[in-house]
């Protein structure tokens, strides 16, 4: 626990090292709902299945953006770290290299949590979602989960990428095809079968769903049953491709 | 006693597409005893650093084994880890935190809290010359102090051993000179430091025993006193004239010399010949010009490098 601990220090010291970063890491999804997902609401009016609003549709997707997001960064940091030379003399300090994982992400955990919340709250407050504050132990599980899981995935390439530029081309095609080929921005039900089966295979949709109960309580339980046990896998498998990869350093 | 670093007979191979492997580490076998300052020496490519990132757990050996503080670096690399600390040949160090952030976030990955860790990182600033510096973010410093600031964290911690990898890159020599004083200073407190360098003359004033490799083998080992007994006859002859005599460098260079070189009016050579004849060269020599300055010293770890690595060579330059 101590390793841990320190490595999530050394996190929290290197962003409070930039508070705009902080605040912008807080705030983006909130002004994303606020700007996209008002547009949207206006534009699509309220007729979605189940009579859903747009917005509170969206809040389970843009919860999910943001944990995909801040997943990427973190992944990317792993390139500056090289850079530095510190990843080097990090691998050299006594933890183990699970424990650098969790630490790194962990820390990325916190931030997500902090974001969710001011979302949430901000969410009802100021477009009147109607959140299910009974399901928060869900919805706290399905943020840190689908954080660690996107983390452990973009970290299988970011260790295993030399080149920073490359790894932003492939962060490019992922935030493409993940979020667009996804639950996140629109109900797959109307779309063409092809796309929906390859939505249906996608782990975001499986993170967004359950995230989209676990705010307004909004899905079928059983298949988000099947989503839940998806995504840990999911999450299982990418970690022990992290983990591979930093063994390959 | 255990040894502090226990190596038999370590092996690296790195797979190339298409090629042989490269041998980095050859069957190499060492012990270091704890306390000692020991100097891995070789050229570019003889397979130190390799070594090194064995000892600190940042490579997995081929084969053989490599114990640190009695534990496998490739079966316990958690528990050698926390026995060492490192100073690896690439600049290393969080350069958004300030010089004192620095300082104390790596004494956290030690297990340090509190107090401590401020009291310690006044120290190592004051020894390190880092107190003008020590709220500026390392971005903002020059290669110089940041490599002054990836050098003091290994002062922040008492890991019984410490790997130092071509530590006085970039450094002032007032600094080298510091850093070097506290090497010793550990060293005497029972650490047991472990350096490459290819400043040969740093590692004979630092180290109590020396390993000379190549090619991922060893080519010589011993104290300093022992490694120039692999030189003996061998002489360093430095003499500043007036004005250089006429024909001097092909002259000297007709005798083979092991190192020759002209600067100004002065000429240095390491040479291997007989007292005598040093001493007649050195009288020839000065009935052709006004000698300024002389000087005539055995020989000195470079010289033994040079002559071993040119054995090793097959008589080429290393």
């Amino acid at each position: 626990m101590t390793a841990i601990g320190a490595v999530m220090y050394r996190e929290g010291k290197i962003r409070a090292t930039n508070l705009t970063f902080i605040f912008w890491d807080v705030v983006y999804p909130l002004g994303y709902l606020l700007v996209f997902g008002v547009g949207m609401s206006r534009a699509v009016g309220a007729a979605l299945p189940g009579g859903l609003d747009y917005n509170a549709f969206f809040l389970g997707g843009v919860l999910g953006m943001a944990s995909f997001g801040i997943a990427a960064n973190t992944a990317w940091s792993f390139f500056m770290d090289r850079d530095n030379g510190i990843f080097y003399e990090m691998l050299t300090y006594p933890l183990s290299r699970s424990e650098y994982l969790i630490g790194k992400v962990l820390f990325n955990v916190l931030i997500a949590s902090a974001q969710a919340a001011v979302t949430v709250l901000m969410a009802r407050a100021l477009l009147g979602v109607p959140v299910r504050f009974d399901l928060l132990p869900l919805l706290v599980a399905a943020v840190a989960v689908g954080t660690a899981g996107w983390f452990f995935f973009y970290a299988i390439f970011a260790l295993r990428i030399r080149r920073n530029d490359a790894f932003n081309t492939v962060t490019s095609i992922f935030y493409f095809v993940f979020l667009f080929a996804s639950s996140m921005f629109y109900p797959l039900e109307p779309l063409p079968a092809g796309f929906r089966q390859v939505a249906y295979a996608n782990p975001i949709t499986w993170q967004v769903d359950l995230l989209r109960y676990a705010t307004v309580g909004a899905g079928d339980p059983s298949t988000l049953m099947l989503e839940a046990l998806g995504f840990a896998a999911f999450t299982l498998v990418t970690f022990g491709g992290a983990l591979w990869a930093l063994y390959q350093e | 006693m255990q040894a502090s670093i226990d190596v038999v007979d370590l092996k690296k191979t790195y797979p190339r597409r298409g090629r042989e492997p490269v041998r980095a580490v050859d069957g190499l076998s060492f012990t270091v005893k704890p306390g000692s300052i020991f100097g891995l020496l070789g050229p570019n490519g003889a397979g130190k650093t390799t070594t090194l990132r064995i000892l600190t757990t940042l490579a997995r050996p081929t084969g053989g084994t490599a114990r640190v503080g009695g534990f496998d670096v490739a079966r316990d690399p958690l528990r050698v880890r926390e026995r060492i600390a490192v100073v690896i040949q690439e600049s290393a160090a969080e350069l958004f935190l300030t010089v004192r952030d620095n300082l104390t976030t790596f004494a956290r990955f030690h297990g340090l809290r509190g107090e401590e860790i401020g009291r310690r990182a006044d120290r190592v600033i004051a020894q390190l010359g880092l107190d003008a510096e020590v709220g500026r973010k390392v971005m903002d410093l020059s290669g110089g102090f940041r490599r002054r600031v990836q050098v003091a964290k290994v002062f922040m911690v008492e890991t019984p051993v410490v790997f130092l990898d071509e530590f006085s890159t970039g450094m002032d020599p007032l600094l080298k000179r510091s850093v070097m004083g506290l090497l010793r200073e550990s060293a005497r407190g029972g650490r047991t430091i472990v350096l490459t360098t290819q400043i040969l003359h740093e590692a004979e004033e630092l180290c109590d025993d020396i390993l000379i490799v190549n090619r991922g083998k060893e080519v010589a080992r011993g104290d300093l006193h022992t490694l120039k007994l692999l030189a003996s006859g061998v002489y360093e002859v430095a003499i500043t004239f007036d004005r250089l005599p006429d024909g001097i460098e092909a002259e000297l260079a007709a005798r083979n010399p092991i190192r020759l070189r002209i600067s100004g009016t002065t000429v240095e050579a390491a040479i291997k010949e007989p007292e005598s004849r040093i001493l007649a060269l050195v009288s020839d020599l000065s009935r052709r010009a006004q000698v300024l300055r002389v000087e005539i010293g055995g020989a000195s770890l470079e010289d033994v490098f040079v002559q071993l690595m040119d054995g090793e060579n097959g008589g080429g330059q290393p």
